[in-house]
């Protein structure tokens, strides 16, 4: 089945009058497109806490999305915030595990509008690479220093200030 | 891995059963809250202080000073009511461009004060001055109250920038209803220390409404 635009709002307008069995499916639909949304996002091992925290989000603010709106944008907009939030909330965990980097997943179109890179890009290339190497690839610090040539703390540094513009990017994407 | 997966099944069954109807949040009724929160400032303060006496003859430039700080109120107002509801490629930008209009009026000033330093500097050491400010900060507060609700019960996925939205909306809202009261007439005073009531209110909003708004 795939995840469309027109089934998803059909979906989430019959879950606001309350129909749960919709609202099930809207759901089950939305857990497959945050596990691909996230899977380039942030390392495998947190993307099931993510797509939970996501869902939860979703649910408690089910009444704010407005059925002449898009869905998908919105859903995006509350898959964003939490993401940036749980990078915040791990930017002083510094250390990740071992195979950590990101899984591939499949390009749409939606996605690419979304896409890491084009945040990134806004990004000082010192910021980018330290957020790209720890936060998406996985990397510890002591690597992602040895890669890039900066300092163990100019990393964590780019990291939290790279983040820091992120969180305000956000809403102007 | 499947532990996980299985957890989210049961997470989704859970949130499946709570299922309550519920009413879709529209920017209209955002925008009646905020009405009444600006209508429930300008009935408490002239009820306590009473309207100035030449409300409908006033002079263009009290009335054009007027007007420029109700379009950024009303700007902030409308951006700040769209932050609740939530949305990748929506634009919240509208209030920096009637705040950028509003900032003619203390550049108005300060040329009119290089002009005519003794009347800036009686402008600025006048004791109403403060008054105003302060009342300003409070007239404002029912329409920060009303559009801080309408935030706690939306979706803001910027509660920075919302804090210094709400502020700006809330801070106009008051220095236009100090404005049916004040009777001075003079761009220093009402630039100066209405405007003062406007940046405080943003300000505040920046530094308090952020960790409130978060969710």
């Amino acid at each position: 089945m795939s995840i469309d635009e027109p089934s998803l709002a059909r979906l989430m307008a019959a879950s606001q009058r309350g129909d749960r069995a919709a609202y099930r499916s809207l759901l089950a639909d939305c857990r497959r497109w945050l596990e691909r949304y996230y899977a380039r996002r942030i390392a495998p091992h947190h993307v099931d806490d993510l797509v939970q925290e996501t869902l939860v989000s979703m649910h408690r603010k089910l009444a704010t999305w407005d059925s002449s709106r898009p869905f998908l944008p919105w859903l995006a907009a509350i898959a964003r915030y939490r993401w940036i939030d749980m990078l915040r909330r791990q930017r002083d965990v510094a250390e990740l595990g071992d195979n950590d980097a990101a899984v591939g997943a499949e390009d749409e179109a939606v996605h690419a509008r979304l896409s890491i890179d084009r945040l990134l890009q806004f990004l000082p290339p010192g910021q980018a690479q330290a957020i790209t190497l720890v936060k998406i690839e996985g990397a510890s610090i002591a690597e992602a220093s040895r890669i890039c040539g900066q300092s163990e703390s100019l990393v964590k540094v780019n990291i939290h200030r790279g983040l820091k513009k992120l969180a305000l990017m956000i809403e102007s994407e | 891995m499947t532990m996980k997966h299985a957890s989210i099944e049961d997470l989704i069954d859970g949130l499946a059963g709570e299922l309550e109807p519920v009413r879709p949040r529209r920017v209209l009724r955002g925008s009646i809250w905020a009405a009444s929160g600006w209508a429930v400032g300008a009935t408490a303060l002239l009820w306590l202080l009473g309207m100035r006496s030449d409300i409908a003859s006033m002079p263009p430039l009290s009335l054009l000073s007027f007007w420029l700080i109700a379009s950024a109120g009303i700007a902030a107002t409308w951006s700040a009511v769209r932050m609740g509801l939530p949305g990748v490629g929506r634009d919240y930008s509208g209030w920096r461009w009637a705040g950028l209009a509003a900032l003619s009026l203390p550049l108005a000033a300060v040329l009119a004060g290089l002009g005519d330093s003794h009347a800036a500097t009686e402008a600025i050491h006048r004791g109403e001055g403060l008054r105003c400010t302060i009342q300003g900060l409070v007239a404002g507060i029912g329409v920060g109250a009303a559009l801080f609700a309408w935030l706690k019960g939306g979706a803001p996925t910027s509660p920075t920038r919302a804090g210094w939205v709400v502020g700006i909306a809330a801070g106009s809202a008051g220095a236009t209803i100090v404005a049916l009261h004040c009777p001075i007439d003079n761009l220093m005073h009402i630039s100066l220390w209405h405007g003062l009531a406007v940046a405080g209110a943003a300000v505040a909003g920046r530094i308090i409404l952020p960790p409130l708004l978060r969710w």
